[in-house]
């Protein structure tokens, strides 16, 4: 017998409600982990851009095609540093489920301005000089087993090659690692060059070009020039910051954030309710047992010390649980929705938080029962007649 | 010197504007190794002195001493542990935890000790052995009949080998024969072990176990009940008179 058991005995008294409760908490801090994963994916992408990159792509559709030509004269506009484009792929490997974010781009700059795909220039140059070489992410060469050297069939489901084939072979030149902890690690990039020179038909076309405007340029003035600069051609332009980009990709998600956090206010709220009131029954239902061992000696604060410890146990057991199946849920969906949703990760600072929350949530949690037990009248409790 | 003294005990319970003495210059001394049987008739305040001489209670006036300690001014941490080194309690109810084995119920007022965990569980067992529970030591609260529990709960008073055992009505509950057991069991602490008990009863039969046996409406009319004086005090003595006086013109 030591404090120990005592606590873990007192948890279990109650089979039932201890489970209900601990499942509330479970629920709630898988929707914590869960929310705070899918508002990473949506806000922080945005937060992680430390330069300023414009997008232009064609102003009727993001998928309509440009000329490549449009990256020299936009070059040459004032305030712009440097300009690259890519074109989308539309890739998947061996079956059109397992789709894979794969984009052919200008090998001379593209990761100059991407600086968050981090590479050596040993790697860069090793790419440059492969025809049919890949960058891959750390993430997916490590799902597929995939290493550098090694060839891979990807196909797409727009370009066909110059053999006739949907299905095009690659060489993984090298494998990049992501900058910040949203970077997508999953991502395929191969030279557009080759693209241009394999594929079937659209030679010469690109969908969109990325500009880094030197530090000094207003971004919004450099819009407009580029605009303009195309306006009567035959292919007009949009041109839009890449938190603008990001952002009207995932629009159907952005009025998410704000719901998440109403969300999430109203869960823990609930969950707090729900401990106290728990703890509430059990300081009730354990009243003269506690007043019994006040009488042997034990202290207000070593009673309440156990109550406190019982609030922690449950509460951090729930916490624990729905953490670690909220973990394992986002890892499975991440590889489903590498598509639409990139980004989605749960931040270390997270589970730091998830810390601090249940140890707050248990000492609010406590507070009522322990200003029961500091008051309670061990003659009078012990008094009454049974 | 008594183990057991109360000194110009005042206790009144107010609550608003109305007020309830239940002891008015209260006096007592029970001297080391006596076993009093404390009784009389309901709301008399029996209880009411016990837990004053446990220090579960304050006086609103006057002192509890107890093995020359004024436990009165002590403060709320200190009487934990006072009572915790020099008091076991029996009540009506055992007020056993449910969750516990006998054994452990008995060893847990020996967490607030310094013994190690094999000692404890010596020393619990020691204690359960005396009231002849051994063979129930893995058993839980409610696999023991109610006779059972109160010998656990009297192993638990025990265990620490506090030297007072303050008892009210442990019989209350328990059938002739199994009240018989307890009253022996505590009559045997009381001879073999010294132990100093006082036991709050309504058990008649409880005056062929005890040493002393007051009845406290006889007692609150006696002397001793209204004098406060230390034998060798003279100084007191003149209080005495004067207090004696007062109550005699009262009474
Ligand atoms: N918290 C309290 N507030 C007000 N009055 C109280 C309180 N506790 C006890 N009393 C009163 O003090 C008196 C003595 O109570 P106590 O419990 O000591 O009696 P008792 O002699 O033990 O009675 P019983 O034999 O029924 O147990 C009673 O009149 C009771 O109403
Ligand atoms: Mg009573």
């Amino acid at each position: 017998m030591n404090m120990f058991t005592l606590i873990w005995q007192n948890s279990l008294r109650k089979k039932v409600r201890f489970t209900l409760t601990c499942l509330s908490v479970l629920v709630a801090f898988f929707l914590f982990t869960t929310l705070s994963a899918i508002n990473n994916a949506l806000s922080s992408n945005a937060n992680s851009i430390d330069n300023y990159r414009l997008i232009t792509s064609h102003k009727v559709s993001m998928t309509r095609a440009l000329p490549i030509n449009f990256s020299d004269k936009i070059k040459n506009i004032n305030g712009v540093d440097k300009v690259s484009y890519s074109s989308w792929f539309g890739g998947y490997f061996q079956n059109e489920k397992q789709q894979v974010t794969m984009t052919a781009v200008d090998s001379s700059n593209y990761f100059a301005i991407y600086d968050e795909y981090q590479l050596s220039p040993a790697q860069l140059k090793k790419w440059q000089n492969t025809q049919t070489g890949i960058i891959i992410g750390s993430e997916i060469a490590k799902k597929h087993h995939w290493n550098v050297g090694d060839s891979i069939p990807l196909s797409s489901s727009i370009w066909m090659n110059r053999d006739g084939l949907f299905t095009w072979q690659f060489t993984v030149s090298a494998i990049y690692q992501g900058k910040h902890e949203s970077t997508d690690n999953k991502k395929i990039f191969f030279q557009h060059k080759y693209f241009d020179r394999a594929r079937a038909y659209s030679q010469n076309s690109i969908n969109w070009l990325t500009t880094k405007i030197s530090p000094s340029a207003d971004n919004e003035q450099v819009i407009q020039l580029i605009d303009q600069k195309f306006a009567n051609s035959s292919s007009p332009t949009r041109t839009i910051t890449e938190q603008v980009f990001i952002k009207e990709q995932a629009q159907q998600f952005i009025d998410m954030a704000m719901v998440i956090k109403l969300v999430l206010s109203a869960v823990f709220f609930t969950l707090l309710l729900i401990v106290c009131n728990t703890l509430i029954q059990v300081i009730r239902e354990r009243l003269s047992e506690l007043a019994m061992m006040k009488a042997l000696g034990f202290s207000a604060t070593y009673l309440i010390i156990q109550i406190y410890a019982e609030a922690l146990f449950l509460i951090g057991l729930g916490a624990v649980s729905g953490t670690i199946l909220a973990t394992l849920t986002l890892n499975s969906v991440q590889v489903n929705m590498a598509n639409f949703l990139v980004g989605i990760y749960i931040a270390k600072s997270h589970y730091l938080i998830s810390i601090i929350i249940v140890f707050i949530a248990a000492a609010m949690g406590s507070l009522f029962p322990a200003i029961s037990i500091k008051n309670l009248n061990i003659s009078q409790t012990l008094g009454a007649k049974q | 010197m008594p183990t057991i003294q109360l000194k110009n005990i005042n206790k009144t319970y107010s609550k608003g504007t109305n007020q309830v003495v239940v002891h008015n210059n209260f006096n007592l001394k029970i001297q080391s190794g006596e076993f009093v049987a404390l009784m009389g008739a309901s709301g008399l305040g029996k209880s009411t002195l016990l837990h004053l001489m446990g220090g579960l209670d304050k006086p609103t006036s006057g002192d509890v001493i107890i093995a020359d300690q004024c436990i009165n001014r002590l403060s709320e941490s200190q009487l934990s542990q006072w009572r915790s080194e020099n008091i076991g309690f029996v009540f009506q109810s055992h007020h056993l935890l449910p969750v516990l084995t006998a054994l452990a119920n008995v060893e847990l007022p020996l967490a607030l000790t310094p013994l190690n965990k094999k000692q404890r569980q010596q020393h619990a067992a020691t204690a359960l052995a005396l009231v002849n529970m051994s063979d129930r030591a893995k058993h839980f609260p409610k696999e023991l009949s109610g006779g059972q529990e109160q010998r656990v709960a009297i192993a638990r008073a025990i265990v620490s080998d506090a030297k007072i055992l303050l008892c009210d009505e442990p019989t209350g509950n328990l059938d002739r024969n199994t009240a018989d057991e307890i009253l022996s069991l505590l009559a045997k602490l009381n001879s073999d072990f010294g132990k100093t008990i006082v036991m709050v009863t309504h058990d008649l039969k409880a005056s062929q176990y005890a040493s002393r046996v007051i009845d406290l409406e006889h007692y609150l009319q006696s002397k001793e009940c209204m004098s406060s004086i230390d034998d060798n005090s003279t100084k007191n003595v003149i209080t005495k008179i004067k207090v004696c006086e007062q109550q005699g013109v009262k009474a």
